[in-house]
C-alpha cells in the first residue's frame, strides 16, 4: 500500500513540475530602475553576409550577421534583456507567422508589412498588432517617405515601423540585346508598341534548328505576387474604384492591358508557354541564370536587382514598364519594415519598440539600402544617397514616383486570389480577359459587400 | 424491482471500479497514450466540431454562428469544385493503386527470396521518401521547357504540353504521377497475406486442373480480401486528404483545376484566419470519408 502511496505522489511530483515549468517559460521583472527585463523574440529572414563571408553549407555566409550584431549591441545597453533571434527563410515566413497568429505564439516582433501576405488589417482590428505611435515624435515621422508611413497606417494609427520600399521594375539583359541588335530603351522610358517591338526582335532561334532560343518577354501570375499587374494599369485600369465599392478590372482599359499582355505568348508567340504559370523561381532563373538566360526581359521587384549584381552577375539595365494610352508611366510598389505583436505588459512593449527603433535608425535604413537593395523608407537615409556607385539601384528609385499601392481592403488577400486564378486562365489561353473578369466580378463583388 | 435495478446497477459500478483499482498498473501504462490521445486527438476534434459553429476570433471571444459555417461550405463554389477535383483524384488513383499493388505482390511472390527481398525493398523506398521530394522532382519532369515528359513526348514527334499550366491537364499530371509512385503499403501487406494463404488450397487446385491465372482469381485474389478492404479504406482517406503535391506543384491551380478539399481547408485557416469555416470544412470532409468508408467496408465484405 506504501509502495502504491509513494508511487501516485511521484507521479504527482512530475505532472507538477512539468506544469511549473511550462508555465515559467516566458519569466520577465522590472529591474531596480524600474526598467523592463526579461526575452524578447524576432524573427527575421536572410539579408546579406559580411564580405568575403563564405561560411555555411552553400558558401554563402552568414545573412543573419546584421541582426545578430544589432542584437549584441542592444543587449549590451540593456542589462537584463535578452534577443532571441529566429532565422525564417522569406518563402517560409508567411506561412509559419500565419500558423503562430493562429496558435497565439507569435513573435514580439516580426518583418512583415500589413497589406495581407501575412498579416492583416482585420488582425490589427482583433488586436493582434500593436500600435506604435506613441514611440515616435512627430520630429521622426516627418522623417519618413508619407507612402511609406500610410502603408502601416490604419485608421490614423501606425502599425509598425517602415524600414524599406521596393518598386517593381522592368530588368532587361543587355547581352540579349545586343546578340539580337536591338537598342535598349534611352533612359528606360519606351511606350507599349516600342516594348513589343523590342521582344519580337528579342524573339529568335539562336541555332537555326527551327525552335525558339530566347524569347522577348516572360512574367508569371501567382497570387500574393504583382509583377505583371503594373501592364494591367497601363492604359488607365485598376483592380477597384477609389472608394473600393466597385471591381473595375473589367473595365476596357484594365481588359485590354490584360489581354494584350496575354498576347505577347498567345498570338505574338515572344514570351515562352511557361508566361503565366506559377513558378515564380523558374521564371527568375529563365532571366538570371547563366545556364539559361532564355528571356531578355522580365519585371521583378528590387531584390532581383541585387541578385543581378551578387549572386547571377548579368549585364542588365533598369528600365521603366511600358507606357500605355495614359502616356504615363506606372508601377507597384511596396513597404517593408517591422511589425510589434501584442503585447501583456507595458514596459515590454517600450523596449521592443526600443529595438525596433534601434534597427531601423537612419544609419541603419543607409546600411541596408548600400547591401540589401531596398529603398530607405527615412528621407534622411536617402539624402544620404546610398546609390552613389549604384546606377540601377538609383534608376529603380527614380520610378518610386511612378508607384501606386495595391487597394487596402480587408478581404483583398481573396480578392487577389480571386483576379490572380482567373489571370491565369487568361494566360494559359483558356479565357478572354473579357471572359475572366467577366467572371471574377460577382465574387469579388460579393467579398467588396 | 426499481430497487434491484439500483443493486444491480451499483454493483455494476462497484466491480468496474474494483477491476480497475486490481489492474491499476495496466491502466498506468496505458495513461501516458491515453493523455496524448486526448490532449492531441480527441480534443482537437472536439474542439474543432465546435468551432464549425462559431467565428473565431483570434484574440479569444468567439461568436456563435451556429450553421452559417456550414450554409458557407455548401454555397462555395470553390469547395464545390475542391470536392470534385479531390473525388476523381480519387476515383482514379485509389483503384489503380490497390490492383497494382496487388499484381506487383503477386509477381514478386513468385520469386526466389533473394529477389523478393529485392523487389520488396525497392517498392516501398518511394513510400519512406519525402513527399516534398518527390512533388519537386515531378515538378521538374512535367516542366514545359526542361522536363522528362516534355523530352520523351519529343522523340516520337509530339508537341510540348503545359502539364501543370493547363486546366485540362494539370489534374491529371498530379493524378498520373500518385499512380506512377508505388504503392509499398499494399505491396507490402499483400506479400504478407499471400504469406499466410495455405499452400493446400493451391495443391487442391493443382488437382482440380486449374491453371496459374484460375489459382489467382479463384484463390489469391478471396482470401486478400481482408487486406483489399483494409487497403481500400487506407488510400481512399489518403487521397481525400491529399494535400503536399497540390501546394508545391500547382497551389491548386490554374484556376480551380487542381484545388483539393485539405488544400482548400488550409488556405480558408492559416491564410484567411476563418478557422470556423475551415473547421466546418473539415467535419463536412470527416463525414463524407466516414460515408464512403462505411459503403466501402460493407460492400467489399457483405459475403463473409
Amino acid at each position: 500500500m506504501k509502495g502504491k502511496t509513494n508511487f501516485f505522489t511521484l507521479l504527482m511530483m512530475v505532472v507538477l513540475i512539468g506544469l511549473l515549468t511550462a508555465c515559467s517559460n516566458d519569466s520577465s521583472n522590472t529591474n531596480e530602475d524600474g526598467e523592463w527585463t526579461g526575452k524578447i523574440t524576432i524573427w527575421d529572414g536572410p539579408r546579406w553576409a559580411q564580405e568575403g563571408d563564405d561560411s555555411g553549407e552553400d558558401g554563402e555566409g552568414n545573412k543573419y550577421f546584421w541582426l545578430e550584431e544589432k542584437i549584441e549591441e542592444f543587449e549590451a545597453e540593456h542589462e537584463g534583456v535578452e534577443i532571441e533571434l529566429v532565422q525564417v527563410p522569406w518563402a517560409e515566413l508567411p506561412d509559419k507567422l500565419g500558423v503562430n497568429i493562429a496558435g497565439q505564439s507569435w513573435p514580439d516582433i516580426a518583418p512583415v508589412d500589413i497589406s495581407g501576405s501575412a498579416v492583416s488589417i482585420e488582425h490589427i482590428e482583433q488586436g493582434v498588432i500593436e500600435s506604435v505611435d506613441e514611440f515616435f515624435t512627430e520630429e521622426e515621422l516627418a522623417d519618413f517617405y508619407d507612402n511609406a508611413l500610410e502603408a502601416y497606417t490604419h485608421e490614423d494609427k501606425l502599425y509598425g515601423v517602415p524600414n524599406s520600399i521596393t518598386v517593381h521594375s522592368m530588368l532587361l539583359n543587355l547581352d540579349l540585346f545586343e546578340e539580337a541588335g536591338v537598342t535598349p530603351p534611352e533612359n528606360g522610358e519606351w511606350t507599349w508598341e516600342e516594348f513589343v517591338d523590342a521582344a519580337e526582335q528579342l524573339t529568335f532561334d539562336r541555332d537555326g534548328d527551327g525552335e525558339t532560343d530566347v524569347y522577348g518577354f516572360s512574367t508569371y501570375i501567382l497570387e500574393g505576387y504583382y509583377e505583371a499587374w503594373p501592364f494591367f494599369y497601363i492604359n488607365g485600369g485598376q483592380p477597384l474604384s477609389d472608394d473600393l465599392s466597385e471591381f473595375t478590372f473589367d473595365d476596357p482599359e484594365a481588359i485590354e492591358a490584360i489581354q494584350q499582355l496575354a498576347d505577347l505568348k498567345l498570338e505574338k508567340e515572344v514570351a515562352p508557354v511557361s508566361m503565366g504559370g506559377a513558378d515564380v523561381g523558374g521564371t527568375f532563373q529563365a532571366w538570371a541564370n547563366e545556364e539559361q538566360r532564355t528571356v531578355a526581359m522580365q519585371p521583378w521587384a528590387t531584390w532581383a536587382i541585387t541578385a543581378a549584381q551578387t549572386s547571377y552577375p548579368t549585364n542588365f539595365m533598369v528600365a521603366n514598364y511600358p507606357t500605355g494610352s495614359t502616356g504615363e508611366p506606372v508601377t507597384l510598389g511596396g513597404v517593408g519594415g517591422w511589425t510589434m505583436f501584442h503585447q501583456e505588459d507595458e514596459g515590454k512593449k517600450a523596449v521592443v519598440a526600443e529595438f525596433i527603433k534601434h534597427i531601423s535608425s537612419t544609419d541603419e535604413q543607409y546600411r541596408m539600402s548600400k547591401e540589401y537593395g531596398v529603398f530607405p523608407a527615412l528621407i534622411s537615409a536617402a539624402e544620404m544617397d546610398p546609390y552613389a556607385d549604384n546606377p540601377e539601384m538609383a534608376r529603380a528609385l527614380e520610378m518610386s514616383e511612378q508607384v501606386v499601392m495595391l487597394p487596402r481592403h480587408t478581404e483583398w488577400k481573396k480578392i487577389d486570389e480571386v483576379i490572380q486564378r482567373e489571370l491565369q486562365l487568361v494566360f494559359n489561353g483558356e479565357k478572354t480577359a473579357a471572359e475572366a473578369m467577366e467572371a471574377a466580378k460577382p465574387e469579388v463583388e460579393s467579398l467588396l459587400e | 424491482m426499481k430497487g434491484s435495478k439500483a443493486s444491480m446497477t451499483m454493483n455494476k459500478n462497484k466491480g468496474t471500479w474494483y477491476l480497475m483499482k486490481k489492474n491499476y498498473a495496466a491502466y498506468l501504462f496505458l495513461l501516458p497514450k491515453l493523455v496524448l490521445f486526448t490532449t492531441f486527438i480527441a480534443i482537437p476534434v472536439v474542439w474543432a466540431f465546435i468551432l464549425s459553429f462559431q467565428e473565431y476570433k483570434i484574440m479569444g471571444g468567439n461568436d456563435w454562428v451556429w450553421l452559417a459555417n456550414y450554409t458557407d461550405v455548401f454555397k462555395s463554389e470553390a469547395f464545390k469544385k475542391a470536392l470534385m477535383n479531390t473525388t476523381i483524384y480519387t476515383l482514379v488513383t485509389v483503384p489503380f493503386n490497390v490492383i497494382t499493388a496487388l499484381i506487383a505482390a503477386s509477381l514478386i511472390h513468385s520469386l526466389g527470396r533473394f529477389a523478393q527481398s529485392f523487389f520488396r525493398a525497392a517498392f516501398y523506398l518511394p513510400t519512406v521518401a519525402s513527399m516534398v521530394i518527390i512533388a519537386m522532382v515531378w515538378r521538374w519532369m512535367y516542366n514545359y521547357e526542361f522536363g522528362l515528359f516534355n523530352y520523351v513526348i519529343g522523340w516520337f514527334g509530339f508537341e510540348s504540353v503545359n502539364w501543370l499550366g493547363q486546366s485540362n491537364t494539370a489534374l491529371w499530371a498530379i493524378i498520373i504521377m500518385q499512380m506512377l509512385i508505388p504503392f509499398g503499403v499494399g505491396i507490402i501487406l499483400y506479400l504478407a497475406s499471400m504469406s499466410s494463404i495455405s499452400e493446400s488450397l493451391y495443391e487442391a487446385a493443382t488437382i482440380d486442373g486449374a491453371n496459374a491465372f484460375q489459382k489467382w482469381v479463384k484463390i489469391t485474389i478471396p482470401m486478400l480480401k481482408p487486406s483489399t478492404v483494409y487497403l481500400v479504406l487506407l488510400s481512399t482517406i489518403g487521397s481525400f486528404q491529399v494535400f503536399t503535391q497540390i501546394i508545391l506543384m500547382t497551389g491548386g491551380g490554374p484556376g480551380y483545376a487542381t484545388e483539393t478539399i485539405v488544400h482548400l481547408i488550409y488556405k480558408t485557416g492559416f491564410r484567411d484566419f476563418e478557422f470556423g469555416l475551415a473547421a466546418a470544412q473539415s467535419v463536412v470532409l470527416f463525414f463524407i470519408i466516414l460515408v464512403i468508408s462505411i459503403i466501402q467496408y460493407r460492400a467489399l465484405r457483405h459475403d463473409e
